[in-house]
């Protein structure tokens, strides 16, 4: 409560220039933004760029914060944003695999990335396949599961900070679900 | 017989996007089926399998370096705050949106730019230079400004086309961008008019991508994006927006 107070007023006095004000709210966010940018765009030089991007797009614009959602909430969406940004910058949204409902390239990549009987399912072998599916989704497939299942943003959310439809948030959610048991579950188990 | 889909129980495990029914004949029809509540344990499985990657964690002096960077930034932007002519642009412009407002906005500039031109050649040997350089300053600040929110309107119309795959988005989006071609001309014609040929020509260039947007060919579907995307990448357009975006803002700073 006390908390929130604080962040209301830093709000108030930033928007009017205070630049100490604003520095309050970057230490209090800093490390949640940073966090939800690395896992989109799976690099950490990337993820600081985008930090920052959202943070001075944030100053700019905090004018029009209007308080109707939480301000950590409004300072995400900038931040997700931000982070497609700097991977459309770096090309890399290009560089993943293209979005596809194909159930072909679906099982094919299960058959790529099934685990072998001698490999051991430590919880680190389960990370590295975790990350490595994440890293081959589209970027589109990997926010919205990101913001989804890492930050619980709800669909509609989802939808308003990607720019997409429901519908196109839902179906991003499935692909990338269906990436990550292809990684994670042996090819009988699919089906 | 599977009428509740692995999609279905993605949902159902967030409690999204379904309706309270859709949820209840879930749960009800896992208490019935052996088979489904195997497959609903192996998402939830699944799903709790994916949280085994790292949380991705800053350096320890992320908030002091990141703070650093921003800083600067932050100065140069309330150095532009305080020009004087910033705020009544700002209300004029937030005026002048939706974009047909902007539109007539951009005629009226180009008009104004017009008759001052005229005026000025008219009464150039009589009127004094001084009042007549003011006038011009002023009158390529208003251009700037407005040619910098155009061009902002324009990335967000850019960003869409080539992001979105939402039908009703890209509908909305076709639509602005029609209204900017309209409005891009008149800039263009303006700026050739106050003499920023370099403006004009980089407005002019913009002009074909837009009308593409606002008239994409039937068989582009509901997904343009593709053709775009490498069209942004080969010619860097995006970039030149906003580079041209920052110059003028940069301008309007300066001539303060």
């Amino acid at each position: 409560m006390h908390m929130a107070n604080d962040e209301a007023r830093w709000v108030a006095q930033a928007s009017a220039g205070d630049a100490a004000a604003f520095r309050h709210l970057v230490d209090a966010h800093a490390n949640a933004l940073f966090r939800v940018c690395a896992r989109i765009t799976r690099d950490n030089a990337l993820a600081e760029d985008a930090v920052q991007e959202a943070l001075f797009n944030a100053y700019r614009h905090l004018r029009e914060f209007d308080g109707r959602s939480a301000f950590s909430t409004w300072l995400h969406r900038i931040a997700v944003n931000a982070a497609l940004e700097q991977m459309r910058k770096r090309h890399r949204v290009e560089d993943a695999l293209p979005e596809t409902d194909d159930g072909e390239e679906f099982h094919a990549a299960a058959f790529d990335a099934a685990p072998g009987p001698d490999r051991e399912a430590t919880s680190a072998a389960i990370g590295r396949d975790i990350a490595h599916q994440l890293s081959r989704m589209s970027a589109i497939e990997r926010t919205a599961f990101v913001l989804r299942h890492h930050e619980g943003c709800s669909i509609e959310e989802i939808s308003a900070a990607l720019s997409l439809s429901e519908s196109a948030s839902k179906q991003a959610i499935f692909r990338a679900v269906r990436k990550l048991r292809s990684a994670l579950e042996p090819i009988d188990t699919v089906d | 017989m599977h009428t509740i889909s692995d999609d279905d129980l993605v949902l159902y495990h967030y409690r999204d996007g379904l309706d309270a029914a859709r949820i209840a004949q879930i749960r009800d029809a896992l208490s019935a089926s052996a088979d489904l509540r195997e497959r609903y344990a192996s998402l939830e499985g699944l799903l709790a399998r994916a949280d085994a990657e790292p949380v991705p964690e800053p350096g320890a002096d992320f908030s002091a370096r990141l703070w650093q960077k921003l800083e600067p930034r932050l100065e140069m932007r309330r150095v532009e705050k305080r020009a004087p002519w910033r705020d009544a642009l700002d209300t004029l412009h937030a005026w002048l949106t939706p974009p047909r407002l902007a539109f007539a906005g951009a005629c009226a500039i180009a008009l104004a730019v017009g008759i001052g031109f005229h005026a000025g050649r008219q009464s150039a040997s009589n009127a004094p230079l001084v009042a007549s350089a003011a006038a011009d300053a002023a009158g390529a600040r208003v251009l700037d400004a407005y040619v910098a929110a155009h061009l902002r309107a324009t990335e967000g119309v850019l960003m869409t086309a080539s992001n979105s795959d939402s039908a009703d988005l890209l509908g909305g989006n076709r639509e602005l961008a029609a209204q900017l071609v309209e409005a891009n001309r008149l800039y263009a014609l303006a700026a050739a008019r106050a003499g920023n040929t370099q403006l004009a020509d980089f407005l002019r260039q913009i002009e074909p991508v837009l009308i593409s947007l606002a008239n994409p060919s039937p068989s582009a579907s509901v997904q343009p994006s593709e053709g775009l995307r490498e069209y942004l990448k080969a010619t860097d357009l995006m970039f030149q927006v906003r580079a041209a975006e920052a110059r003028l803002d940069r301008n309007g700073t300066h001539r303060t």
